[in-house]
């Protein structure tokens, strides 16, 4: 890993066009800002990774039975509140 | 006597099916960028989002909707702008499901692939609201 040391205001270049910005501090946190084609894809690494491998638990061989699942009750499958 | 050797024509699983092409793959399958999309009316609302290229390799699938109630998820203007949204109707979903055994199974809620009906081009999309939905929402069995 290349560490690099930056002051808030302060940004990285990568590839020539994808430019990592330290915006500033707040306390614990470090704000992030990326410049980048829309194209290119920027997730937290975490839920990246949850995803990625969620889609690889999900694959499946030869397409297997499905059991059989009701779609949605008469009172649906509520998911937990959003927060507003 | 002379046997005429008869080959038959192969029938692929895709004839008369539309492709659906994801420039980026799926997270941890970037490489696979075509898929079909099967549809079982005894199986509905789950699909099989099957690799064009491996056809014995697919991701059950089904339209949020059909699973669960009140889903709002919230695509960045960028992912939008990407696959030519300019109206949210034009949005197709599909959400993966795990299937877990002992007639469990989960549903990713936090990263549909979204794809746009009228070009059949798709993404995986992490949602903005990612944090509100769960990766692994449990599907009841009837």
């Amino acid at each position: 890993m290349l560490i690099l040391s930056r002051k808030p205001g302060e940004s990285i270049v990568i590839d020539g066009r994808i430019v990592v910005t330290i915006v500033r501090l707040e306390g614990e946190m470090v704000k992030v800002g990326i410049e980048a084609a829309r194209e290119v894809p920027v997730h937290r690494q975490e839920v990246y990774e949850e995803i990625q491998r969620n889609n690889k638990e999900a694959l499946t061989e030869n397409r297997p039975q499905i059991p059989r699942f009701l779609a949605k009750r008469s009172a649906p499958a509520q998911l937990k509140p959003a927060l507003r | 006597m002379i046997t005429a050797e008869m080959t038959e024509t192969e029938t692929t699983q895709t004839e008369g099916r539309d492709i659906i092409r994801l420039p980026f793959g799926l997270l941890g399958f970037e490489h696979v960028k075509q898929f079909v999309l099967l549809a079982n009316p005894a199986e509905a609302p789950f699909m099989w989002f099957q690799m064009l290229d491996d056809a014995k390799q697919a991701f059950l699938v089904a339209p949020p909707s059909s699973l669960v109630s009140d889903y709002q998820p919230d695509i960045s203007d960028d992912e939008a702008g990407f696959l030519e949204l300019a109206d949210p109707a034009d949005a197709f979903l599909l959400n993966i499901v795990t299937l877990r055994g002992n007639g469990q199974a989960t549903v990713n809620l936090k990263g549909p692939v979204v794809i746009n009906r009228r070009t059949l081009i798709g993404k995986q999309v992490i949602l903005n609201n990612a944090a509100q939905y769960s990766l692994h929402h449990p599907l009841t069995a009837w």
